[in-house]
């Protein structure tokens, strides 16, 4: 990725930004209001995340505050004597979630960034996805690497417990690198099927 | 330095029904002398394949296999069957041939029938390497066919170190249900290749069963992805089937 003025990444900083992040995405497919919004990002992202609906409010406004999406005051639907604020995208929404798509994600927590990314990507997004999967892949492999490997010799409870860590970490980390790469290959799959 | 093994953008189509299935697509690597690379995979995945390329036993359709500096594809048959024999040993759990009434030690002492040895030199070389993974004289001298799992991993081994070659290729390299055994069987295999500087290339399904290697590499669709990122191994965007219009990243 070419370098990026930091005006442009602050909307980035912080443990919520993969929230942000698909929130935006949601507010590019179409305008909504709070509770709207929340919905639409509990049915996207699956009962795991837990999504909160204040905290859904919470980070509309951080994103309005980046100048990143803008309310309105409008009347509701089944009640026009009353009123909510309902958000829309401004210009600069597109090139930020673009910008997010390719952007690399701190260690923690990668998936959920990258889970985030997924729920709410554009087809044009699809090769942006890639990078970011390949990227998580090895990564999950750099840390396979750091584990010290077993002398095959243990025998005493201590070193039935190294062995059995030394496995925990294993198994997480081939799910993870499972998972993704069997996401870049069912995107794969899908621009073959689009060209 | 010239590599021990490299692949320079190495592509194999295998036919399925009406169509061409790209296995591996323009896949490049290195593995330096005494170094040892694992590749992760699901199955179908193209290990096999790539392990196979590896070892001269398949040839590529476009791209370069080179040894120690040699394009194995331009190598006559015989010569590659010579280097398959000598410096690149190849070893996959599912190729396991026990002979009725063939002693263990004399299972390991035959696959050194060219490097021109007396059947009793062949005999010693093959019970020095037996004790080195850990077959005793007693295991040696029985049948090929009462071995258990761990027992017959461990005469494979054997057989392919007997050869000192340079390059020893695994596919799955242990298939062991007990996992300490497991756990063993992969500390010899490092330990042995390391006295030796042996280099190791293994592919597995397991991340368990790579522990300890140099370089680790995932392998999808074809394409693999590395924790060396430049100089060793250039990911290339992958595409199952041949022909399809390539995208750069």
């Amino acid at each position: 990725m070419a370098s990026v003025s930091p005006e442009k990444t602050r909307w980035m900083r912080g443990p919520s930004t993969p929230l942000r992040g698909a929130l935006l995405g949601l507010l590019l497919e179409r305008p909504g209001h709070g509770g709207d919004l929340a919905n639409r990002l509990a049915a996207r992202l699956g009962e795991t995340w837990r999504v909160d609906t204040n905290d859904v409010y919470r980070l509309l406004e951080q994103l309005e505050k980046t100048g990143l999406a803008v309310s309105r005051d409008e009347p509701k639907r089944n009640n026009h004597r009353r009123t909510h604020l309902v958000y829309y995208p401004t210009e600069e929404a597109s090139g930020a979630l673009t910008l997010w798509m390719e952007t690399l994600l701190p260690r923690e927590p990668v998936r959920l960034g990258l889970q985030a990314k997924l729920s709410v990507a554009r087809e044009e997004d699809a090769h942006r996805l890639l990078a970011a999967l390949r990227a998580y892949e090895r990564e999950c492999l750099m840390l396979a690497q750091l584990v010290s490997p077993t002398d095959g010799r243990g025998r005493s409870w201590t070193a039935l417990c190294l062995d059995c860590t030394r496995d925990a970490v294993y198994a997480q980390l081939e799910v993870e690198i499972t998972w993704a790469s069997r996401t870049r290959q069912r995107i794969n799959e899908f621009l073959e099927r689009s060209q | 330095m010239t590599p021990l093994l490299s692949f320079l953008n190495v592509s194999k189509r295998y036919p399925d029904g009406g169509r061409e299935i790209a296995v591996l697509d323009r896949v490049s690597l290195q593995v330096e002398a005494g170094s040892s690379v694992g590749i992760r995979g699901a199955r179908r995945s193209g290990k096999s394949t790539l392990l196979r390329l590896a070892a001269g036993i398949a040839l590529p359709d476009s791209g370069s296999v080179c040894f120690a500096g040699r394009d194995i594809a331009r190598m006559a048959g015989s010569e590659r069957g010579r280097l398959l024999r000598g410096e690149i040993a190849f070893m996959s759990a599912a190729d396991w041939r026990a002979t009725p009434g063939e002693s263990v030690v004399d299972h390991v002492a035959t696959s050194l029938g060219s490097e021109g040895l007396t059947m009793r030199e062949a005999r010693r070389r093959a019970m020095r390497v037996l004790d080195r993974v850990e077959i005793g004289a007693a295991c040696a001298e029985e049948s090929t066919t009462s071995l258990s799992l761990d027992e017959r991993a461990r005469v494979m081994l054997a057989r392919a170190l007997a050869r000192e070659p340079r390059l020893l290729i695994l596919d799955e390299p242990v298939l062991l249900p007990d996992l300490s055994e497991r756990d063993s069987f992969n500390a010899l295999l490092r330990a042995a290749a390391s006295e030796r500087d042996i280099a190791l290339l293994m592919a597995s399904e397991e991340m368990v069963a790579l522990q300890g290697v140099a370089v680790m590499m995932s392998l999808t669709d074809g394409e693999l992805v590395s924790t060396e990122p430049l100089g060793v191994v250039v990911p290339l965007p992958g595409r199952r089937r041949a022909g399809a219009e390539r995208s750069g990243q």
